[in-house]
This record gives C-alpha cells, structure tokens and sequence, in this order.
C-alpha cells in the first residue's frame, strides 16, 4: 500500500515538474515590446550566468567576483558564436533557459533582435548616461540607430591592419605593399620563392566582409520598412575581382583557417601576411609559436595610393538575453566588464581584446610594446585604423545563413567552380529568400 | 481473486474459434506493466515527444510585423512542407547520399560478409585475434574516426604526404568517397560480427552432409552459408541504408579540413544548418520529410528482399 502511494507521488512530481517547465519557458518569451522594460535591482544575493567564448574570460570574471559578493557571475564557455554558440542560444531562448549575459557580436545583433532574443536595457542604471563613452559607430551597433533602445553593451572592436613576416620581407628584399596593387606584385615574388603571401580562408565570410567595408561597399540597410540586400555591390564585386585573381593564379594558399594546417602554414614560414583585426594578434602568437619576434604590423593595403582606409572585423557586444530575472544586476556587470580600466586591462592582457570605449584606446596596456611582434607597438596601429572605420555598416538580420551560403560558394571557388562574385550573387538569393521564410520585408 | 475469473471464460473462448489456440491470458501482468514502464516513461519522453514536437514545429509558420518586428509562430498547414521540396540544397544532398550509398553499402557489407565467410572456414587460423581486430574500429567513436582519417589524407600534415599532396583525397569529386572510406573502416567489423554471428549458428550437420555429398569449401559458402546468413545481411543492408541517409558527424568533421564539405553536404547538415538560421519549422519539416524517407526506403528494402526469398 505504502510502495504504490509512493510511487503515485513520484510519478505526480514528474508530471507536475514537467508541467512548471512549461510554464517556465512560456512566461520567458512572453512580452516582447521594443519598449524598455522597468529595471529595479532585486532584493539579496544575485547569481547571474554567462557565456563567452574569449579566451580567460574567467580570469576577468573572477575580478568581478571577488568585489562584488553580491552579484556572482558563472561563466559558460562555448565555441565562437557561428560554431555554435549562437544557436545554443537560439535553442536556449525557445527553451526559456538562457543565460543571463551573452558573447553576441555586431554582426549578430539583428539576427537576435529579428529572433526577439534581447532585454532592452535602455531603463537600467546608467546605460544611457555611457553613450558617450563608446566609440561613436559601436553604439550604432547596440542601438539600431533607435533613441530609447540599448540592447547590448559594446565590448571590442576589430579595426584590420596586416600583420607580416617582417624578417621574411626584409631578407627577400620585397618593400611592405601599401597598395593592393602592391600587395598582388608582391605575392607574385612570395610564391615566386614557393611561399604564399596569404591564406584565402573560405569560411571567414565575416572578414571578407571586413575587406568590402574597407572598401566603402554596404551589403545591407534597413529602411524601417524593409531590408535591402546587396552582397552583389560594385564595391562587393571589386573585392570579389581582385581576391578571384589571386585565387587563379595560385598566389594565395587555400587551407580551412583556425586549422591545425593552417596554423602550420604559419608556423613553418609558408604564409607571409595576414590581413586581419586587432584581436588575430592572439591567433597569431598561440597558432605560430616557433615565429616569435619576426612579425610585424602596418595599415590595410589601400585601393589607391595615400588613401587612409580600414575595415573592420569582428567585435563583440555584451547582451543581455531575453528572459533573464535580473536585467539591472546583469547590466551592472556587462558596463563593468566593458568601461572599467582594470577589466578592459585584463581583458586585452587574455585575449589581445581591444576596448570599445575611447578611454579604453590610451590604456597603459597598449601603450606598451609587444615582444611577439619585435617589440613594436602595434596597438597604435590599430588606434589609426579604429579612426579609419566607416561609422556606418549596418549588418542583416541572418548573417549566420548568409555566411553559410556564401562560404559554400566560396568553397567552390576554392575547389574550381565558379567565381567568388557568382558566389555573393548567390549569397544574396539565398539571403532574399532565407528572410522571406521568416516573413522579413525585403525591399526588391 | 483472479483465478476464477479466468476458468469460465476460458472454455467459451475456445470452443467458439476452435481453429486457433486460445489466447492466454497473460500471468503477471502488473509485474509487466512495472517491468515495461521505465522503458515505455523513456520512450514516450526522449522517443515520441519530441517526433511530436517536431511534427507540430513543422506545421508552423513565422509572422511580424516591420523590419525587427517580434516573430509569432501560427499554423501554416504545409507551406514549409512546400518550402522543403522547393529547397534544391536539400534534395542535391539527398541525392548526394544516395550515390554515396549505392556504392558504399554494397561495398562495406561484401566486405563483411567475405570477412566473416573467412573467419567461418577452417583453413583460417589466429580467429579469435582477427575477429578482434576486424571490430576494433567501430570501438572508434565517429568523430575520433573522422579527424583521425581526416589527418591522414591532409596534404601537409599527414604522414604520408608524399602520397596525400599528389593524389588531393580532399577535392570536391574526391571528398565524398574518401568519406566513404572512414564509413566504411568503422562499420564493416560491426557489420561483420552480425553475419558472423549468424554463421555460427548453423548446425554442423548441414555441413557434415554438404561434405559427404564432396562439396568444397567454396562451394559451402556459396551454396549454403550465404543463403543461409541472407537474414542478417538484409539486417546490416537496413542500418546501414538509414546510417547513410543520417550522416552527419563524418563530413561535419571533414569541413574542418577541407573546404570541399559544403554546409548542406547531407541530409542532415542541411538541417542542421537551417536550424542555425535560425528557422526551426523548415528544420523541422525537412526532419520530418527525411524520416519518412528513411523509412520508406528501409520498408521497400525489407519487402523487396522478403518478395525475393518467397521466389
């Protein structure tokens, strides 16, 4: 008798935790207006969840933790946010069980605003007062351009330079290219010597994207009433034409990047240069240990001589996800992480993160020398080149799909079919018709 | 208290079909019902639940309003059943299994089926070590299998790069079947254990008659052990057609090496990759579309083979 009670009650509890579960993740995507919401700092202790994938976050993290027994932040880490953790988060958020805090970079902030994924933290305490402390075109980025609205705090930025084999270049007797034209004449004498100047990275669609900004080209604006879409822009297509060429004529290597092979190619002295952001300091010196000290970094090859133009590629923001209970705590720690000297000083020391603030630009940390790269001061590079950015490039709201698609394409070049031009026509249909699916207007 | 229940209508039962047997009532039932519920509790939770799940996400649609309006999910009947047979990405993958299946599946089960046939004859010594070492590479998870594969046949890092940097095992025509390659290095122990198994339980006699009557040992395995072990190799046929039509971690890990392996390579990948948009109903509806086609495709099999074996 005792047994068969128990079991009912048992059985009672799973369905009745099912049941709460389900009320859980419905009250999670529940209101969903633009309007920011109050944020009142709740009562005791408050344990916030966070997921990021930058190198010893939780290093930074851990600072945080230490002053602030009150507010404790568990970090998550996952795969970068196209491997992966941009559709946990997806998942996560259909779940009703995302974290409070997450790693979203610009590029993906429409697509998660589109998904109706972030709190808007316009009402929390001293958010709209920073505005002023972000890089002007970063708060483009967290805002939309809207006044009332903030959806995420801005962390890095990724201005691009070219990072060199500065021994290699100096004892093949070949000037560092400032041109694109130069940068083409000397890939010919590279691989003249059976080296590659570059890698072509097939999945990088993000930087390629970098290289059309640099270019002044746009593949997206949002009108208000619907997105355009132009991946096939003239700008788009000179890049595409003078990439294809290098590409033909076997001057750029083809490995997968963020690959052992790839690392490799730069560790053994096969690849001369990458055109990359501020934050591939890190991917350099951790993937080609054995070239310590015979690097060095100058501007983006310009499309005209003497012009002073940089890309960008990559940066991050700091959001906080739908459905979290504690917005006002959870924007506390997302402005200390991203404002305070000591994080921003951390978080570049970790992970060669470069602050998004402008105070953050004159930190005694970058101000340094770098032994990795011959002890040269890179960081003032990337300053010049943070002031060269287009304030204005407005990112799509499926980038993840677009990319997909378009490195798919990018993938066929690099197997022989087709060309990288066809293959952003390609993306741009692709892209068309991914955002129909989800009742998106596209203007036509 | 059950017992006489029982005894009255047994009886009436039989006399009224008197052709078949009766139908017995089955002693312990609750003890089954305890027995059976775990099993049924997980089944219906992690088995038919989310089918359910998916099915219902696939009759859904997405609808807002301006250009960063919220998303609200209403029904659509099928329009993203519509959406999935207009997908061409999804059906050049389908179809790009399908040729991989063809050709590796008859490919891995012979070679299972001529494995096992030599471990089953007597000429062969050293069995037990063999066996063992026919199985060890599905002790492999897939995906160790995969990168160390993927090793291998890299241009510059693999061991036998005078080899690897001649012939590209990695180029878009060529990556499908070195794929093919790993698939078939992890299953064919495990495909061969299953006939193997099936060899060994047919009776001595039939071998000891076959002998008498001067019949080689090639001409056992072919008049006798292969019609004979038919069963477990339709058994293999089946997991391996629903295994090919499922591939996923393969040349998901391949595309870390080559960029040969598009985002919608397979089946599944597209689906995975559709998923990621994110627009989970098409996922969904294309999930859906792909079950069915793996059952279709595995009950036309069955009765093909089972039509043949009545012949």
């Amino acid at each position: 008798m005792l047994r068969k009670n128990s079991t009912r009650i048992v059985a009672l509890g799973v369905l009745s935790a099912l049941a709460l579960t389900g009320c859980a993740s419905n009250s999670g995507s529940g209101s969903s207006g633009s309007a920011a919401a109050d944020c009142a700092p709740a009562d005791g202790k408050v344990e916030l969840s966070f997921t990021s994938w930058i190198p010893g976050i939780d290093k930074v993290v851990d600072l945080w933790n230490e002053k602030n027994p009150d507010i404790q932040v568990t970090v998550q880490t996952g795969p970068n946010g196209n491997g992966g953790t941009y559709k946990n988060f997806f998942n996560q958020l259909e779940a009703g069980n995302a974290p409070d805090l997450g790693q979203i970079e610009y590029d993906a902030l429409p697509n998660f605003r589109v998904q109706d994924g972030l709190e808007n933290i316009a009402a929390c305490d001293g958010v709209l007062d920073s505005k002023d402390q972000f890089i002007d075109w970063t708060w483009n980025q967290v805002t939309f351009g809207e006044d009332d609205a903030v959806y995420a705090v801005p962390q890095d930025t990724g201005p691009m330079a070219m990072y060199y084999r500065k021994d290699l270049f100096e004892k093949a007797g070949i000037p560092v290219p400032t041109t694109w034209d130069e940068y083409q004449a000397a890939a010919e004498k590279i691989r003249a010597q059976g080296g590659y100047i570059t890698n072509f990275p097939q999945n990088d669609v993000n930087w390629f994207a970098g290289l059309v900004w640099q270019a002044g080209g746009q593949w997206f604006s949002n009108s208000g009433d619907a997105w355009n879409v132009t991946l096939d822009s003239p700008e788009s297509a000179k890049v595409a034409d003078y990439w294809q060429g290098l590409i033909g004529d076997d001057l750029v290597s083809k490995v997968p990047a963020w690959t052992d092979e790839w690392n490799n190619a730069y560790n053994t002295g096969s690849d001369w240069t990458w055109i990359s952001a501020v934050w591939g300091a890190n991917s350099i010196s951790t993937g080609a240990p054995d070239t310590s000290g015979n690097w060095a970094v100058a501007p983006m090859p310009q499309w005209n001589a003497g012009e002073k133009a940089a890309g960008n590629w990559g940066g991050s923001s700091t959001a906080v996800l739908k459905g979290s209970e504690h917005p006002y705590e959870a924007t506390k720690f997302a402005l200390w992480l991203n404002t305070d000297p000591e994080a921003l000083t951390a978080l570049n020391q970790e992970a060669n993160l470069y602050p998004a603030t402008k105070d953050g630009l004159t930190l005694p940390v970058l101000a340094d020398g770098v032994p990795f790269y011959g002890d040269q001061a890179i960081y003032d590079v990337f300053a010049e080149a943070s002031g060269e950015v287009n304030p204005d490039f407005t990112w799509g709201p499926t980038m993840t799909q677009t990319y997909a698609d378009v490195a798919d394409g990018f993938g066929g070049v690099l197997g022989g079919s087709g060309t990288l031009t066809e293959a952003l026509k390609n993306g741009q249909e692709k892209t068309i018709s991914a955002l129909e699916a989800q009742s998106i207007p596209v203007a036509k | 208290m059950t017992a006489p229940s029982i005894a009255p209508s047994a009886p009436t039962r039989a006399g009224a079909r008197p052709a078949k047997t009766p139908r017995r009532r089955v002693p312990h039932a609750r003890a089954v019902l305890v027995f059976l519920l775990p099993f049924g509790v997980l089944f219906a939770l992690f088995y038919l639940l989310p089918i359910g799940y998916a099915v219902y996400q696939s009759l859904l649609v997405v609808e807002r309003d301006g250009t960063f309006g919220p998303p609200v999910e209403v029904f659509g009947g099928l329009t993203q059943y519509i959406a999935v047979f207009q997908n061409e990405a999804f059906w050049s993958s389908v179809g790009r299994v399908l040729a991989f299946g063809v050709v590796q599946v008859p490919v891995m089960l012979g070679v299972a089926l001529v494995l096992a046939l030599l471990l089953d004859s007597p000429l062969v010594k050293g069995k037990k070590f063999f066996r063992l070492a026919y199985f060890v590479p599905y002790a492999v998870p897939g995906v160790i299998a995969a990168i160390m594969w993927g090793y291998l046949y890299s241009p510059n890092l693999s061991p036998f790069s005078a080899l690897t940097s001649e012939v590209s095992f990695l180029s878009p025509d060529f990556v499908l079947w070195s794929i093919a390659n790993v698939v078939t290095w992890v299953y064919v122990g495990y495909n061969m254990l299953i006939i193997y198994s099936s060899l060994l339980s047919i009776p001595a006699e039939i071998y000891e008659a076959a002998k008498l009557d001067g019949a080689s040992q090639l001409q056992i395995a072919l008049r006798i052990k292969i019609p004979l072990v038919v069963p477990a190799i339709t058994l293999t046929a089946i997991f391996s057609i629903i295994g090919t039509l499922q591939l996923l971690a393969e040349p998901q890990v391949f595309r870390s090496f080559t960029s040969s392996v598009s985002s919608t390579f397979t089946p599944n990948m597209a689906v995975y990759a559709t998923s990621a948009v994110p627009n989970v109903n098409l996922a969904a509806a294309m999930s859906v579309v792909l079950a069915l086609a793996t059952f279709a495709m595995s009950f036309a099999f069955l009765k093909f083979t089972q039509r043949k074996a009545e012949k």
